[in-house]
C-alpha cells in the first residue's frame, strides 16, 4: 500500500469536502422551505393540491442527472432566460445545481412532511380550535411542531440522500468530492485507491449527520422515551 | 341569575341521520347540569355544537350576551365571523372524553398554551395561575411531565386543569371518564365535583348515573334528538314522567 499516495489523496479530497457540504447545505434548506410551502399549499386546496400532486409527479419520477443536465444545458436555449436577471445564476454551474438538487430534494420533503401532517392527531387539532385557536396561531404551536416531529426520522434520511446527491454536480464541472476524486484518478489512474478514499470521506460526513439528526430527535421528542411512570 | 350559555332551536344531520332535532336549553351561571341518554341521542353533539366544532343547520348559539352569527352559503351553514367564533371559544373550557393533551408539550405548557398564545396574557401571571389548578387538580409535581408519562385519570385531570385555565364562563365535559380505566375514575369525578361546588357553571355530557344524580343541579334526558324530559336529578332519577326516561333508568340500574 502507499501511503504516502493515500495520504495526499485524502489532502486533496478534504479541501472538496466544504463545496460538497455547502452544495448539500444550500439545497437542503432551500429545499425545505420550499417542502414545507408545497406541503400546506398541498393541504390547502383542490386546485393547490394539483398543482402540487403534478409537481411531485415529475421531480420525483425523472432522474436527478435528468434534470441537472435540463436546468444547465437546457434554460440557456431560452432568450427569455438568457435576458431575465436570473440569468448571472442560471449561466453558473453551481447554482444550476443547487436550483436541480432544491427543486428535487423539495418534490421528496414535501411528501415526508405530509406524512408528519397526517399524523398529527385529530384530537390536538381538535383542541387547538376549541381553545380559540386562530388558524395560523393552530398551524404554528400545535399542527407543524407535531408534524415536523413525526417527519424527523425520515428527513434525516433525506438529507443523508442530498449529501450523496451532490456528487451529480461533479457531473457539470463542478469540483466537489467525486469531481475532485475523478480529477485525481484521470492524474494517477489509481481509481480504487481514490474511489475509496472519497467513499470514506462521504461515509464520515454521513455519520456525523445521522449522529445530529438523532440527536435532535432525542431534544425535540423527549415524551416519545419510554419514562417510567 | 345571568345566562352564560343559550341554546335555541338547534338542528343538526350528518348526511341522512338527523342528530339533533330542536334542542333549546339555557345554562345560567352556577348551574351544574347533566345531560344523559343512550348512545346516539345527541348528546355529544349538543355540547360539541356550543363551541361550533359541530355547526348546526339551524337554531342559534349564545355565549353570555353575544350570539354567534351565520352565514347560510351555497356549501351549507358556516360561521359568518371566524375571528368572533375564536373570541368566543377563548370564553370556554372543553374537556374532551380523549383527553387531547397536545403530546409535544409538557403538562404546565399544555396548561399555559391557550391563555398566552390566544387571550394574550403575560406568561409570569399565567405560569402562577396555571400551577394553582394544577395543584388543585393534584398534578402540581408532575407539572413538568409530558402527557405520554401519565396515566389516563391524571391526563385527564390535567385536560380540566388545561381547561381552567381559560378562566371559562362555562366548563364543557364530553363523556369525561368514559375512557378511563375503572379504578381511574374515582379521582376524575372527585376532581369535577369539587368545581361544581364552587358553583362553576358547567354541562356534563356522562354515563356516570351516579354522579349526575350527585352533583347536578339540573339533569337532562336527551332522546333522538330532543330534550325528552328535563327536571331536577332526583325528580329525571326517582320519578320520570316519561316511558322512554324511566325505561332508560330501569336499564341502567339493572345493569348496575
Amino acid at each position: 500500500m502507499d501511503l504516502a499516495f493515500l495520504g495526499e489523496t485524502l489532502l486533496r479530497l478534504a479541501s472538496a469536502i466544504p463545496t460538497t457540504l455547502e452544495l448539500a447545505f444550500v439545497s437542503v434548506s432551500i429545499g425545505l422551505a420550499l417542502a414545507l410551502l408545497l406541503a400546506l399549499l398541498r393541504a390547502s386546496s383542490v386546485i393547490g393540491a394539483a398543482c402540487v400532486r403534478a409537481y411531485v409527479f415529475v421531480f420525483r419520477g425523472s432522474p436527478l442527472l435528468v434534470q441537472i443536465f435540463l436546468i444547465y444545458y437546457g434554460l440557456g436555449q431560452f432568450d427569455a432566460v438568457r435576458e431575465s436577471f436570473l440569468w448571472p445564476f442560471l449561466r453558473r454551474p453551481w447554482w444550476c445545481a443547487i436550483l436541480a438538487l432544491a427543486l428535487n430534494t423539495a418534490a421528496y420533503g414535501s411528501e415526508i412532511i405530509r406524512g408528519g401532517l397526517a399524523a398529527v392527531p385529530a384530537g390536538s387539532i381538535e383542541a387547538g380550535r376549541v381553545a380559540g385557536m386562530s388558524r395560523f396561531t393552530l398551524y404554528r404551536r400545535i399542527v407543524l411542531p407535531l408534524a415536523l416531529r413525526q417527519a424527523l426520522p425520515a428527513y434525516g434520511s433525506e438529507i443523508i440522500i442530498m449529501v450523496k446527491s451532490t456528487s451529480l454536480a461533479s457531473i457539470i464541472t463542478i469540483t466537489e468530492l467525486t469531481g475532485t476524486a475523478r480529477q485525481i484518478v484521470s492524474d494517477s489512474f489509481r481509481a480504487i485507491e481514490v474511489f475509496v478514499c472519497a467513499g470514506l470521506i462521504y461515509l464520515a460526513i454521513n455519520f456525523v449527520l445521522t449522529r445530529a439528526v438523532l440527536l435532535l430527535e432525542r431534544t425535540l421528542t423527549p415524551h416519545a422515551r419510554g419514562v417510567p411512570r | 341569575m345571568t345566562d352564560v350559555v343559550t341554546l335555541r332551536d338547534l338542528h343538526k344531520s350528518f348526511g341522512p341521520l338527523k342528530v339533533l332535532d330542536g334542542i333549546s336549553l339555557t345554562a345560567r351561571a352556577g348551574e351544574t347540569i347533566a345531560i344523559i341518554g343512550a348512545s346516539g341521542s345527541g348528546k355529544s353533539t349538543m355540547l360539541r355544537c356550543i363551541p361550533l366544532l359541530e355547526v348546526p343547520e339551524r337554531g342559534d348559539i349564545t355565549i353570555g350576551d353575544e350570539t354567534i352569527r351565520m352565514n347560510t352559503a351555497r356549501g351549507g351553514r358556516a360561521p359568518a365571523d371566524s375571528a368572533q367564533v375564536n373570541r368566543l371559544r377563548g370564553q370556554l373550557g372543553f374537556v374532551f372524553q380523549s383527553f387531547n393533551l397536545w403530546a409535544h408539550m409538557t403538562v404546565l405548557e399544555n396548561v399555559i398554551e391557550a391563555p398566552v398564545h390566544v387571550h394574550k396574557r403575560p406568561r409570569n401571571e399565567v405560569v402562577d395561575e396555571a400551577m394553582a389548578l394544577l395543584e388543585k387538580v393534584g398534578l402540581a409535581e408532575k407539572c413538568e411531565a409530558y402527557p405520554a408519562h401519565l396515566s389516563g385519570g391524571q391526563q385527564q385531570r390535567a385536560a380540566i386543569a388545561r381547561a381552567l385555565a381559560m378562566r371559562p364562563k362555562a366548563l364543557l365535559f364530553d363523556e369525561p371518564t368514559s375512557a378511563l380505566d375503572p379504578e381511574l375514575v374515582g379521582e376524575v369525578l372527585g376532581v369535577i365535583k369539587g368545581l361544581a361546588e364552587e358553583g362553576r357553571t358547567m354541562l356534563i355530557v356522562t354515563h356516570e348515573m351516579g354522579f349526575a344524580a350527585e352533583v347536578a343541579s339540573r339533569a337532562i334526558f336527551l332522546h333522538a334528538g330532543r330534550i325528552e324530559e328535563e327536571g331536577s336529578p332526583r325528580q329525571i332519577f326517582a320519578e320520570p314522567t316519561s316511558d322512554r326516561t324511566r325505561q332508560f333508568i330501569r336499564r341502567y340500574l339493572e345493569r348496575a
